[in-house]
């Protein structure tokens, strides 16, 4: 017997407890793995389909305790809401309206060239237009201001508002430094900002060679409206503006207020 | 209705044109740092002794470079101001360069050199700089205590009832 078996032995004997606890400790290990994959094969479908009836059953279940709390809270921040909704809901309100009555006076221009054409005014066609005729009053392009400022440095040379204003020197400046930046920014040689809208307003501007006229206007500014605004301009600008007016806004401002009380358009 | 007049505030970044402006138009000061984006518009009528000029004041946003300011910002300008930050030299070491821009630009607006917040800086030190790099300033003022700045604009009302 040599070296190796006399070890081999005497492992034998001092380990085999040890060897007999290790074997029941990996049989434990495997029966507790096996009863684990038993017990996830019949627990899971039984979890899924409970996961499924939640989710089918929840809206039904919660469905108005939600909406009661949202109900409840919403009364409860009723000027919140108001507040943080108004604004949006009265732009959007103000935009579909201004936009449809754009579309109503289209139509009713239509009309009123129609029902006034020789054609139907000889054949005696029925000319009831009354309404068509109020709403067009009520919604046509009326002029807020009319200022003239100087180009280059923005300087206002004439002025004529029908309410009080934000300090009109600055906002020629402010105009002017917009139409610039817009201008710059494009670069299209002879190209220049015409219009800037506003919501309700319309700032209308006509460029001439040393001056600008920029006139706001409220109402509906359409086609139509532009063309005799353009003609009215360019009729003021050839037989009322002379040269010197730009060295005196005083009897400048008195000029453009006479010309435009009634508006002339 | 008095004269009106356009001034251009020119300079570099954080020199404190808006706040010169603001100290004389509104009497004002703020410690915070706002960015002029693009131009910000401010007007003052100045009382002289016969007559009244309305200074428009059109505050640009700083640039180390003055060819790259919009010229239609600085067009029809009656006089130009150009702020320069006594505590900073990098913000009048190129006065000379930007001078020279605005000379070939627009040859017929008189420009004053402002060394604003001079309340920063010992004054005699800043003067001998100046001095040495031949830099010919109109004043050395601070919007922070306000000191020149009334002055300043005053004088600017003056000189462009003079030229008219």
């Amino acid at each position: 017997m040599d070296s190796k078996e006399r070890l081999e032995i005497l492992k034998e004997i001092l380990l085999t407890e040890e060897r007999e606890f290790d074997k029941d400790l990996v049989l434990k290990i495997e029966k507790l793995k096996s009863r684990q994959d038993n017990l996830s094969d019949r627990v899971t479908p039984i979890l899924d389909e409970r996961m499924d009836d939640f989710v089918e059953n929840m809206p039904k279940a919660l469905g108005p305790v939600i909406t009661e709390t949202l109900k409840t809270e919403i009364k409860k921040s009723q000027e919140a809401v108001a507040e943080a909704l108004y604004p949006v809901m009265g732009k959007m309100i103000k935009k579909y309206v201004q936009a449809e009555i754009k579309k109503l006076n289209e139509d009713i221009n239509k009309r009123l060239n129609k029902t006034f054409s020789f054609r139907n005014w000889f054949s005696g066609k029925d000319n009831n237009i009354d309404a068509a005729a109020l709403m067009y009053e009520q919604y046509k392009a009326r002029i807020e201001q009319i200022m003239i400022i100087e180009k280059g440095s923005g300087l206002l040379k004439a002025n004529y508002a029908k309410r009080p204003t934000l300090d009109e020197d600055m906002l020629a400046g402010m105009l002017t430094a917009i139409k610039s930046f817009v201008e710059d920014a494009y670069n299209q040689g002879e190209m220049e900002l015409e219009r800037i809208d506003y919501e309700l307003f319309t700032i209308h501007l006509q460029n001439f060679s040393n001056y600008y006229i920029a006139v706001v206007i409220t109402g509906i500014y359409d086609d139509d409206y532009k063309d005799k605004l353009e003609d009215v301009l360019l009729d003021f600008a050839q037989f009322v503006v002379n040269k010197s007016d730009l060295e005196n806004p005083e009897t400048f401002t008195k000029k453009l207020k006479s010309y435009f009380t009634d508006e002339r358009i | 209705m008095s004269v009106s007049k356009k001034v251009v505030l020119l300079g570099h970044f954080g020199v404190g044109k808006s706040s010169l402006l603001r100290r004389f138009v509104e009497n004002t000061f703020s410690e915070s740092y706002t960015v002029t984006i693009g131009v910000h518009i401010m007007k003052k009528e100045v009382h002289l002794e016969k007559e009244s000029v309305t200074l428009v004041i059109w505050d640009v946003e700083g640039t180390d470079d003055f060819t790259k300011y919009r010229p239609s910002y600085l067009m029809g300008a009656s006089s130009f101001i150009y702020v320069f930050d006594a505590s900073r030299p990098v913000t009048y070491s190129d006065i000379k360069y930007n001078l020279e821009h605005l000379k070939e630009k627009f040859p017929h607006v008189s420009v004053h050199i402002i060394g604003n917040k001079v309340d920063l800086v010992d004054s005699e030190v800043i003067l001998n700089d100046l001095k040495a790099q031949d830099i010919q300033h109109s004043y050395l003022s601070s919007a922070k205590t306000g000191e020149n700045v009334e002055l300043l604009f005053q004088n600017v009302a003056a000189q462009l009832l003079e030229n008219a």
